[in-house]
């Protein structure tokens, strides 16, 4: 195997790991919390299952990359693109922004999360203002992964 | 597409009436009553001729009677458990019943509750008694359980004059040196092991009535715990043996008990309707402590949606012969509860604004203006027409099929609306089921061309943003702020625009002179609150950074693009692993597996997100512009039932 597509194949491999890390710390940070919530009140499953989905986005959009990248290798469909090893490279590169990013912000929107999971815990009817919170922080990881399909899209391959 | 207009509404009648006012507005729910003896103890002028009010009693009496209901509704719910389907959260199941058949049928509900009450009540008493004696029962067993091989009658154990018998627990360790000891302390003693488990010995020792006193010394360090089992008779086999048929016995009358209380369930809605009888009937009472009343005459203050006015004065001119109402607008400051008012396609969106917060009562209701572009961005983040067709089919037959709740159907309204959206857009610029089914994209493919779609959702942002300044631009022009409309919006929009006509170098003439002279102007003006020509001009040079804001909220469109794309791909991954496994016949079941299960997460998650970023620019980006929260949501007097329906006529 050339250099090249193993450089792709890690760019495949850290968008959908990284993000799948911060998305798995990020949950697990929502959900502790809305369990707490549902042994008070089980009615409010049905709002806290949306706040807890939230920093599950990331991880997705890491799969997305990996997937993208995958194709483009060929490899999946056996006939593998000749790669040099600037243009492996550059599918790495293309994997940083959502890896990184959705790493760290679904962390740290999973804490949102959970503080607004507390919030609708005690006034349900702000369900609207607490999500906004966690939505702001996925603002970056939707750049970054605007910013990935993009490098990915224009990549001279 | 606003605020609704209120008018306070002051209702004064003869106290005879009372009761047939308060039920009119229960029924209509269109008038949303002020506390007025709160106001009045302030206001000595009223309070003099006030009364207080003598309802307290019966108010008690009611809730005393609606805690009865709760009981026996929960016990019937605690034994017996509704089957609740899938929907009856959503559901709207009132029954539709005339004033007048409720009044007369509320009475024999009433004595037949009472029985259904007292019956379950008596139940429950004989139930919780059976359920002591099961306690006490198997406590007894377990106690007893070690003992079993002893053959001694348990009556016989106990001292009597010559011999003392004791039954004992010990711990195993303890064993031998006990024996030793015992046997020193009374030499003629006897000791037999019961039952010995992992960590006890289960003994009973006999010794002379003479030596009990040396004997009881030396077992005392021992931690020998002595049993008594003085108040039953024969061996423990024989008491085990009774208990056994005792716990038997109990079981059979639980289940009789339970038999009767089966044949209670058929009073089940009787009961639930009942409760709505006296919920009605508690809240006119609670809320005669709001109203106003002297010996003779009761006021009723309150906010009615000047819509609604006409048909209320006209019912109360109909129903009440003394009553008389009277309407004036609001005064200058005072604030009014808030009601929204939107034409029938864009009153679902309500919802949305509401999920935000109430509008202030003097300003804008977002809900018109946010409506086209909810549905818009929903559209372009799914972005998919096969998924499309999936949530307007479901959104539609639940608003077909299910007898769904108000508050339902509005959601459900949206639902198929976004649905509709869904499917214009995908057919637009995105797929069907991912390429599944191949119809190439009507206007291009966006998973194709991206920066077009990023060009395109950027342009959707700045049409949103100015449309949001053009709403500030109008409230402030109402107000009279004519300042602030030109100032903090005309310029700005200008100044905007002119920044984007400098990206097409054909304008650029034009671009120059509008950037440049909206420039100055915001530098002339947005100091305009400040003291001192430094201050005022370093205010407005200070704004121009503010740029960087409206920047931030244009590039916070993207978000249409990536998230359509999102969808795009995981749409097309999945259906690319599912074909893979095809082939042969195993693989072509899993490979519909694959594609059914990876289609229906896929929705899912892009729902959750189409739904969370459509509200998000709405929230964010949009009401920024232009609104104000901080109203009160107008909050009618009406029926809290939940299984009957009380009409108007």
């Amino acid at each position: 195997m050339e250099l090249g597509l193993a450089l792709g194949l890690l760019g495949a491999a850290a968008a959908t790991l990284l993000a799948g890390i911060g998305s798995a710390i990020g949950i697990g940070i929502a959900g502790s919390t809305a369990a707490g919530v549902i042994s008070e009140d089980p009615d409010k499953f049905g709002l806290t299952i949306v706040l807890c989905a939230l920093p599950g986005t990331q991880g997705i959009y890491g799969l997305i990359m990996g997937f993208l990248i995958l194709f483009r290798t060929g490899i999946m469909a056996g006939d593998i693109l000749p790669l040099t090893i600037a243009q492996g490279l550059g599918l790495l590169f293309a994997a940083l922004p959502v890896g990184f990013v959705g790493w760290f912000s679904a962390i740290y929107q999973g804490k949102a999360s959970a503080a607004a999971i507390q919030t609708i815990a005690k006034r349900p009817e702000e369900f609207g203002k607490a999500m906004i919170y966690p939505v702001m922080v996925e603002t970056y990881a939707v750049f970054a992964l605007l910013m990935s399909i993009m490098i990915f899209m224009f990549l001279p391959l | 597409m606003a605020v609704a207009k209120m008018k306070k509404v002051y209702i004064i009648g003869h106290q005879t009436e009372k009761d047939c006012t308060l039920g009119l507005l229960q029924r209509m729910a269109v008038m949303e009553i002020t506390d007025l003896q709160g106001k009045a103890a302030a206001a000595a002028a009223w309070a003099e001729s006030l009364d207080y009010d003598g309802e307290q009693e019966s108010l008690y009496e009611l809730e005393g009677r609606l805690n009865e209901m709760r009981f026996a509704l929960d016990f019937l719910g605690r034994h017996f458990p509704e089957k609740k389907g899938f929907l009856s959260s959503l559901e709207d199941n009132r029954k539709p019943l005339g004033l007048g058949e409720f009044n007369s049928q509320a009475e024999g509900w009433e004595q037949e509750a009472q029985v259904v009450y007292k019956e379950l009540r008596r139940i429950d008493e004989k139930l919780m008694s059976l359920r002591n004696d099961e306690t006490r029962l198997q406590n007894i067993r377990t106690m007893l359980q070690p003992w079993n091989g002893l053959a001694a009658p348990l009556q016989e154990i106990r001292t009597t004059t010559q011999v003392c018998l004791e039954l004992g627990i010990l711990s195993i360790e303890e064993g031998d040196s006990f024996r030793a000891a015992l046997a020193s302390a009374a030499p003629e003693s006897f000791l037999e092991e019961a039952y010995a488990d992992r960590t006890e010995l289960y003994l009973m020792i006999a010794y002379a009535a003479s030596s009990s006193e040396t004997v009881k010394e030396a077992l005392k360090p021992f931690s020998f715990n002595r049993q008594d089992f003085n108040s039953l008779q024969g061996t423990p086999a024989e008491n085990l043996v009774r208990i056994e048929d005792e716990l038997k016995c109990i079981a059979e009358q639980r289940q009789a008990l339970l038999d009767e209380v089966k044949i209670q369930v058929v009073s089940r809605s009787l009961l639930n309707q009942y409760s709505d009888y006296l919920v009605m009937e508690r809240d006119k009472k609670q809320l005669l402590s709001n109203l106003a009343r002297t010996s003779n005459a009761f006021v009723i203050e309150g906010w009615v949606r000047e819509k609604e006015l006409p048909d209320l004065e006209q019912k109360l001119a109909v129903n009440c012969n003394t009553v008389l109402s009277i309407a004036r607008e609001p005064e200058g400051e005072e604030q009014f509860p808030v009601a929204l008012e939107n034409p029938p396609f864009a009153a679902p969106f309500e919802f949305i604004t509401s999920l935000y917060g109430t509008p202030h009562h003097r300003g804008l209701d977002p809900t018109f203006a946010l409506t086209p572009f909810f549905v818009a961005f929903f559209g372009i983040c799914m972005s998919d027409a096969g998924y499309g067709v999936i949530i307007t089919v479901l959104g539609a037959l639940m608003l077909w099929k299910a007898n769904l709740g108000q508050n339902a159907r509005r959601v459900f309204r949206i639902v198929v609306a976004c649905g509709v959206s869904t499917i214009i857009f995908g057919a637009l610029i995105g797929g069907w089921f991912g390429g599944l089914i191949p119809i190439r994209p009507l206007f291009f493919d966006a998973m194709a061309d991206p920066m077009r779609m990023l060009i395109y959702a950027l342009a959707i942002g700045i049409f949103q943003i100015f449309v949001g300044m053009g709403l500030m631009f109008y409230r402030n022009a109402r107000e009279g702020k004519w300042m602030d409309a030109v100032s903090d919006q005309l310029f700005w929009a200008l100044f905007l625009a002119g920044l984007i006509m400098l990206a097409f170098p054909q304008l650029s003439a034009v671009a120059r002179v509008l950037a440049y002279g909206a420039a100055a102007g915001l530098l002339l003006t947005q100091g305009r609150g400040q003291k001192g020509i430094f201050k005022k001009f370093g205010a407005g040079l200070f704004a121009l950074y503010n740029t960087t804001g409206y920047l931030g909220d244009i590039l916070s469109y993207s978000r249409l693009l990536a998230l359509g794309l999102a969808t795009s791909v995981i749409a097309t991954s999945i259906n690319m692993l599912a074909l893979m496994l095809g082939g042969s016949p195993i693989g072509i079941v899993l490979m519909v597996i694959m594609l059914i299960g990876g289609h229906i997460f896929n929705l899912v998650i892009n729902i959750l997100g189409a739904y969370v970023h459509s509200s998000r620019l709405q929230y964010l980006e949009f009401f920024n512009r232009f609104f104000e929260g901080g109203g009160r949501p107008f909050k009618p007097f009406k029926m809290n039932t939940n299984y009957v329906h009380v009409t108007l006529e």
